[in-house]
C-alpha cells in the first residue's frame, strides 16, 4: 500500500494535481474562514460569477466581448510594434551606420516604463482605442528590437567565414546565416513583447476604459465585488497564457531545428 | 628522351608576417617571414603547438586574414580574399544548426547558382564519399562529432575546390574516434585527390597523414622550424619503426613534448 502511494507521489503529473487542489483547497479554506476579511471570494464563487458573464451582458458586451476587446487590443499593438521592431533591430545590427543614428535616442527610451506614457498617451490620443495601443506598441517595441539585435550580434563570427570560403556575397552572409541565426532570439523576444503588452493593456483600461478585462476588473472593485475581480485576474492569466502558445506554436513551425535541441535537453 | 615534369606548385606563401593590432595600440606578432610551397595533390601538415600561429597561417591562406605583409598565389596568381576555389573545415565544424545535413552540403553549390538536380546529385556523391549516405534529413545537433565534421568535410568537398584546408579538424573528437576520422581522412582523399594543408597539434595524426610535415616554433611570432618529408607507404602503422623514428626525431628537435 505504502509502495503503491510512494509510487504516486514520485509522477510528475500527479504531483501537478495534488499541487493545484491543495492551491485550491488553501484558497477555499482562507476564503470561507474570512481571513481576509470579505474580499476574498472562494474559487466557486469566482467561477459561477464567471458564467454568469457569459450570459449577462456588462457595459453592453458579456465576458466574450470583453476578452475579445482586450485581445485585440494587444494583438493591434503588438503586430505594429513587431513590424517595426524586428527589422529596425535587425537592420541596427547588420549596419553600423543606422545603429550610430538609431541607438541614442533608443537607449533614452529603453529604460522608461512603458507605463510611465499613460497620461501622454491619453492627452494625444484621448481615452478611445489608440491612446491603448500606443501604451502596447511602446511596451512591446523595445524587447523585439533589443532581442532581434542582439540575436544577430551574438553570433559566431566564423558562421559568416563559411560563407565567404564557398564564394557567398555579403547578401549571401544576411540571407543564409544573420535572418536564420537571429530568429530563436527574436522569438523569445516575441514572447517578452507579447507579456508586456498585456501588462500594458491592463494598465491601460484600469485608467480608462469602457470594456476588456482591465475594466471588469476596476468593475469588481468599485462594486466591492472580489468574485468578479479574481475572475477578471484568472482569465487575463489565461487568455495571456493562450496567446503566448500561439507563438510558441509558430516558433516550432519556422524553428524546426530549435525544437530538435530544445527536446535533447529534456 | 624523357623529361619529367617537375611537380606543379600549387599553393605559395611567400615572406608572409602578420601582425593583430589588439584594442588600438597592442601589438600581437603572430607570424614572422613564413615561406613554403605546397604541390599539387599534395598532402602537407603544419605543426606546432598551440598559439604558434599556424591557423592565423591557415586562414591567411584561405583569404579570410590578409598579411601584414609578404603574398599567397594559388596557381601563380595572388589570393585577394576568400573563395570557393579553397575549401575549409573548421575545428568547432560550423555547421549552420538551421539546416539538415544535405541543407549543409549544398550550400556551396546552391551560392554558385548550381540547380536543384544537380546539387541533389553532388551531395548524394559527397556524403557517399564521407561514409553518411542516408543522413540527409538529419540537423547537426541529431549527430556526432565524428559525424558533424564529416558533414564539414563533405561541404567543402562539394564545392569542388582545388585545395583543402583543414584547422585542426578532429582536436574536438575523443581518441578513438579521432584515429578512426584520420583513416577516413586517408581513405577520402585517395579517392578524390586534392592539395590538403591540414593543421594539427598532434604529432602521431601528422606522421599518419602527410607527405610533407611543417613544424611550427613553440612561441610567438610563428616561424616555420623544419620540415619532414614523409616517405611511408599509405597505410601507415603507428607501431611501425620507421613511423617511430620519425616520431623521435621530430620530439628531439622540437624540444616540445607534441
Amino acid at each position: 500500500m505504502f509502495k503503491a502511494f510512494g509510487k504516486v507521489l514520485r509522477n510528475e503529473f500527479s504531483l501537478y494535481v495534488i499541487s493545484f487542489f491543495c492551491f485550491l483547497l488553501l484558497w477555499d479554506w482562507v476564503a470561507k474562514e474570512q481571513i481576509l476579511g470579505r474580499s476574498l471570494a472562494p474559487p466557486l464563487d469566482v467561477l459561477k460569477e464567471l458564467h454568469r458573464l457569459t450570459t449577462v451582458k456588462l457595459a453592453g458586451k458579456d465576458l466574450f466581448g470583453h476578452i475579445w476587446d482586450s485581445t485585440r487590443r494587444v494583438f493591434i499593438g503588438f503586430a505594429i510594434a513587431a513590424v517595426f521592431a524586428v527589422p529596425l533591430g535587425l537592420l541596427m545590427a547588420l549596419n553600423r551606420y543606422i545603429n550610430a543614428l538609431v541607438k541614442p535616442v533608443f537607449d533614452i527610451f529603453k529604460p522608461m516604463p512603458p507605463i510611465a506614457w499613460i497620461s501622454i498617451a491619453i492627452l494625444w490620443f484621448g481615452i478611445e482605442e489608440a491612446s491603448k495601443i500606443f501604451i502596447i506598441v511602446i511596451g512591446a517595441f523595445i524587447p523585439c528590437l533589443l532581442n532581434a539585435y542582439n540575436g544577430v550580434r551574438l553570433i559566431e563570427p566564423e558562421l559568416y567565414d563559411v560563407i565567404r570560403m564557398l564564394g557567398g556575397t555579403r547578401r549571401a552572409e544576411i540571407f543564409y546565416v544573420s535572418f536564420p541565426a537571429a530568429f530563436p532570439a527574436i522569438f523569445s523576444g516575441l514572447q517578452i513583447s507579447l507579456s508586456i503588452a498585456w501588462t500594458c493593456v491592463l494598465a491601460a483600461e484600469l485608467v480608462s476604459s469602457r470594456s476588456g478585462l482591465g475594466w471588469i476588473i476596476i468593475q469588481g472593485m468599485r462594486l466591492t465585488r472580489p468574485d468578479l475581480v479574481i475572475g477578471g485576474m484568472a482569465i487575463i492569466a489565461l487568455v495571456a497564457w493562450l496567446t503566448t502558445l500561439l507563438i510558441s506554436g509558430l516558433e516550432r513551425l519556422i524553428c524546426p531545428w530549435k525544437r530538435g535541441i530544445k527536446e535533447g535537453y529534456l | 628522351m624523357e623529361i619529367r615534369p617537375q611537380p606543379r606548385v600549387k599553393i605559395s606563401c611567400q615572406h608572409i608576417s602578420k601582425i593583430f593590432i589588439q584594442k588600438g595600440k597592442m601589438k600581437v606578432h603572430v607570424l614572422e617571414d613564413i615561406s613554403l610551397e605546397v604541390y599539387d595533390n599534395e598532402f602537407v601538415v603544419i605543426l606546432g603547438p598551440g598559439q604558434s600561429g599556424k591557423t592565423t597561417l591557415l586562414r591567411i591562406i584561405a583569404g579570410l586574414e590578409s598579411p601584414t605583409s609578404g603574398r599567397v598565389f594559388l596557381n601563380g596568381e595572388e589570393v585577394q580574399g576568400p573563395g570557393p576555389d579553397r575549401g575549409l573545415v573548421f575545428q568547432s565544424y560550423m555547421l549552420f544548426p538551421w539546416r539538415t545535413v544535405l541543407g549543409n552540403v549544398e550550400m556551396g553549390p546552391r551560392l554558385r547558382g548550381i540547380s536543384k538536380e544537380e546539387r541533389r546529385k553532388i551531395v548524394a556523391h559527397y556524403l557517399e564519399l564521407v561514409g553518411l549516405t542516408g543522413y540527409e534529413k538529419y540537423y547537426p545537433h541529431q549527430l556526432s562529432g565524428g559525424m558533424k565534421q564529416r558533414v564539414g568535410i563533405a561541404r567543402a568537398y562539394a564545392n569542388n575546390p582545388e585545395v583543402m584546408l583543414l584547422d585542426e579538424p578532429f582536436g574536438q573528437l575523443d581518441a578513438q574516434t579521432r584515429y578512426y576520422m584520420e583513416k577516413e581522412t586517408v581513405r577520402i582523399w585517395e579517392q578524390e585527390k586534392r592539395t590538403v594543408i591540414f593543421v594539427t597539434n598532434n604529432i602521431d595524426e601528422a606522421i599518419y597523414l602527410a607527405d610533407r610535415i611543417i613544424t611550427m616554433e613553440g612561441k610567438l611570432p610563428g616561424r616555420i622550424k623544419a620540415v619532414y618529408p614523409v616517405n611511408l607507404p599509405r597505410p601507415r602503422e603507428h607501431t611501425d619503426i620507421a613511423f617511430l623514428k620519425l616520431r623521435q626525431e621530430i620530439i628531439e628537435a622540437s624540444k616540445l613534448l607534441l
